[in-house]
């Protein structure tokens, strides 16, 4: 084992220097975001806010958004208990996927790009960068916590303890070591980078998933996922470290499960088997079209099977909501006087949550055409009969279809799931759940318009349409619980549609950014029609 | 019309760099010219450009009479080509890609394909992520190849293949020849370019700084002499056209111009000769030479 690893300290030192930048934007900015809005939310908790934060985090939809408390009255729920509540959930998420992609990007993709067989050359053990990628990531982790648990410290604010904001700090920064041994895994188990990313992140967005599901019925079925052990740490209530145990246990597991796999294996192989394939070419690949199908094919089947579990996941709530609303008289009598069933009020939020998600696929396909012209794929392609015309209609028309089909599979799906946990008392048909879901369309258009007008003009912003949608996600869901400004909630696409089923259909603004996201989508296909066309640069 | 390419004054700079300065030179029917140069010399750029890949800047750019940007489209339903590096998506076998590429050209000749599949011993049922970087090679030659095509394009194609494999390359190349098509090859092996050109265009930091037929090239160029006399081959040194003269016991290596080379062989057998080995020029030392002034 240790001549395995031999040298390991070095490459450690070498990730350190030439990531230095990014780490100290990963631990200031992260850790500012987790732990600096104590302020913030200390104005909240004046008067009646701390009691009205309170009951309206006890709705299931937050809960299946935000996690649970482990406080039961009102009285009980300070601003720690709340800070904890609506901040560490989200924060860990953040923390998992960072921690995730830097992984696979350290790892996986080295590989693919035949660095590591450079590395390996040298008097470096086989299993030395795996080892020096988690050590890295160990030591970011670390200083997240500690950093996190200083600046909430030094508000100096009630009821934020020293113990809960190390606690609170420790949790987030085992996020972030969680969601690198999972990546670690999938870098070992995954044909190549790309695969390593995409299921990686497919596990953590199925881990939130479940978690709500069973944050709603009985939080105590979350402490068996690994997701569970970050927020159910409840610093500044429970403050119990007992999670953080199981999150290290299972870590190691994780390093050993990856190291034994990795030690197995060759460079640049991965386990799932290569089957022989044809030696000629089915008809229905024989085009553009068909290509860009194939080429996608396996983002697209995974990411549509994440969207019905997803719907399903958030289906299964609705038949937890009446007996809720049964213990809860005061929740029964706000919903009794808005005139809104609870049913619908949790589909308005949720199916947010979900469009949202199911944006993320069509931008995918959009962004794979830069990464298949980067990569020289197009050249030998486009000396045939092919025009440009071709392959950015055809992109973009496969973005659509799979907006339209993520829309239609995670609405269907929750509606289905829905109505047979509602059982006798329905307040909502699967024609309300379409509805509510085809009401974001506009969003993702807007969404694959963008990602469309940069690969027209500056392609490498393509990833900045992530950012976007990331940025979106969180207005809409910190909107949900504070009371942003009408402008401010105004910059997330969503919020330009009406809350379906609970108001009306807006058409005139639903037209409207889908003419825009068209039109997005027309500059976009001009620039792409006339700029150069970037090959391995 | 016999100008099948027609390249004058072409420009393209990316960012601050300028790539491409001033590079004319054209390509007639039936011909096949020989795109030389040092890495980075342009090559590809003035290839993408005359594939409609890219942009230029300035200068005009024609194939079959008509504009390289505008009208690709109907130039590429005449042309095949082949990048220097290959890439294939990994999860589609090389028999996949040569139908997928024949087919986007407009058919393409199916025997044709499985004959050149066996000459060039490609698994035409691998995935493309097994196959090593001479095998991508050749899926995009046999792709090309198996196209009927007036003009065909060639970016250093037989980069990572075995020289078994470039011979095969080069018989079919002549055979393309013989049919009367035309054809541009950049390459940085002159030896394949001596075999199949006609004509060769030099090209250096984005300018042309040589066109004409190879004979016409080769006598500015030397050839690396090693000679082993039984006589005295420090004799050698002092011989017109002789240069860069190195001895080591009774072993002598140096650089000869070509056209004095009758004079040194008469010379050398007179010594007595033990060993005699001649390397063409390469690609460098015709550089070297034409630097030299
Ligand atoms: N897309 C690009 N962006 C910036 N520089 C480029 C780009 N493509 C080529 N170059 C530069 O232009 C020069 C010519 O490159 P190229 O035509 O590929 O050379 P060759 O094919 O002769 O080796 C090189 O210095 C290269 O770095
Ligand atoms: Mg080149």
């Amino acid at each position: 084992m240790k001549e395995k690893l031999a040298s390991w300290p070095t490459l450690f030192l070498l990730f350190l220097k030439r990531d230095w930048k990014k780490i100290v934007v990963w631990v200031a900015g992260l850790g500012l975001f987790s732990a600096a809005y104590v302020p913030a939310f200390e104005e909240i908790t004046k008067g009646q806010g701390l009691k009205g934060m309170f009951e309206t985090l006890q709705n299931p939809a937050m809960i299946s958004m935000v996690g649970p408390t482990p406080v039961e009255t009102a009285a009980d729920y300070t601003l720690g208990a709340m800070y904890a509540h609506e901040m560490l959930l989200f924060c860990s998420l953040f923390a998992m996927v960072i921690a995730a992609l830097h992984v696979v990007s350290h790892t996986r993709k080295e590989e693919d790009h035949g660095l590591l067989e450079l590395v390996r050359s040298f008097q470096i053990g086989r299993q030395a960068n795996s080892l020096a990628a988690m050590m890295e990531i160990l030591f970011i982790n670390v200083l997240l916590a500690l950093f996190i648990g200083g600046v909430m410290i030094s508000f100096g604010a009630d009821t934020i303890t020293v113990e809960g904001s190390f606690l609170f700090g420790a949790s987030i920064g085992m996020a972030g070591i969680l969601g690198a041994v999972i990546a670690l895994v999938m870098a070992q188990i995954m044909p190549a980078s790309s695969g390593a990313t995409g299921s990686s992140l497919g596990i953590i967005g199925l881990l939130y998933i479940i978690r709500a599901g069973t944050d709603v019925s009985n939080a105590d079925f979350s402490m068996v996922n690994p997701l569970g052990w970050t927020y159910l740490t409840y610093p500044f209530t429970d403050d119990n470290w007992l999670p953080l145990i199981f999150a290290l246990i299972f870590s190691i597991i994780m390093v050993v499960l990856a190291f034994t796999l990795e030690g197995n294996r060759d460079l640049g192989a991965g386990y799932l088997p290569e089957r022989e394939g044809r030696d000629r070419a089915k008809k229905s690949l024989l085009s553009v079209h068909g290509l860009f199908i194939k080429m996608n094919k396996g983002v697209m089947i995974s990411w549509l099977i994440a969207f019905v579990i997803m719907g399903a996941a958030y289906g299964s709530i609705y038949g937890d909501m009446q007996t809720f609303l049964g213990s809860n008289e005061m929740m029964e009598q706000m919903f009794a006087q808005s005139g809104v069933s609870i049913e619908e009020s949790f589909t308005g939020t949720i199916m947010m949550v979900m469009i949202s998600l199911v944006s993320i696929l069509p931008i995918v396909i959009v962004n794979k055409l830069f990464s298949e012209e980067r990569r020289s794929r197009l050249s030998q392609l486009y000396a045939t009969k092919v025009t440009r015309n071709q392959f950015y209609w055809t992109s973009i028309g496969l973005a659509v279809l799979a907006g339209l089909a993520g829309i239609f599979l995670a609405a269907g799906s929750l509606g289905g799931t829905a109505s047979a946990a509602m059982e006798d008392n329905v307040t909502m048909d699967v024609v309300d759940f379409f509805a509510a879901g085809f009401n974001f369309l506009p969003s993702v258009f807007f969404f694959i318009g963008l990602a469309a007008l940069a690969l027209g003009w500056a392609p490498r912003l393509g990833k900045v349409v992530y950012v976007y949608l990331g940025y979106s996600f969180a207005i809409n869901y910190f909107g949900n619980i504070l009371d942003l400004p009408e402008w401010f909630s105004k910059t997330a696409i969503q919020s330009w549609q009406s809350r379906m089923p609970l108001e009306d259909f807006n058409a005139p603004s639903f037209l409207t950014i889908i003419v825009i996201s068209i039109a997005l989508m027309i500059i976009g296909y001009l620039g792409y029609h006339r700029r150069d066309l970037m090959e391995g640069a | 019309m016999t100008n099948i390419v027609s390249i004058q004054g072409l420009q393209k700079r990316f960012g601050k760099f300028q790539a491409l300065n001033d590079v004319n030179f054209t390509v007639n029917a039936g011909e096949v010219v020989g795109f030389i140069g040092p890495n980075g010399a342009g090559k590809s750029t003035t290839i993408r450009i005359l594939l409609g890949i890219i942009k230029r800047d300035a200068g005009n750019a024609e194939i079959f009479g008509k504009d390289v940007w505008k009208d690709s489209l109907e130039i590429h339903k005449r042309i095949s080509y082949v990048p220097g590096d290959v890439t294939l998506w990994g999860n589609l076998t090389g028999g996949e890609m040569i139908d997928l590429f024949l087919k986007l050209h407009g058919g393409g000749d199916k025997q044709k394909r499985d004959e050149l599949i066996k000459r060039f011993e490609l698994d035409p049922k691998k995935k493309a992520k097994g196959y090593s970087k001479g095998n991508r090679q050749k899926v995009g030659l046999i792709a090309a190849l198996a196209a009927d095509s007036d003009l065909y394009i060639f970016d250093e194609p037989t980069s990572g293949l075995d020289p078994l494999m470039e011979a095969i390359f080069q018989e079919e190349v002549e055979k393309i020849k013989k049919s009367g098509k035309s054809i541009l090859l950049s390459s940085h092996i002159l030896s394949e370019v001596e075999r199949l050109a006609d004509k060769v265009v030099i090209i250096r930091q984005g300018e042309v700084v040589e066109t004409g037929t190879l004979d016409e090239l080769r006598h500015l160029t030397r050839s690396t002499v090693t000679l082993a006399t039984k006589g005295d081959v420090a004799e050698m040194a002092g011989l017109k056209g002789v240069f860069d003269f190195n001895q080591k016991d009774d072993e002598a290596t140096f650089s000869v111009d070509n056209q004095h080379l009758d004079d040194i062989l008469v010379k050398a057998s007179k010594l007595g000769v033990k060993k005699f080995e001649s390397v063409p020029p390469t690609l460098e030392d015709l550089f070297m030479r034409h630097y030299e002034g």
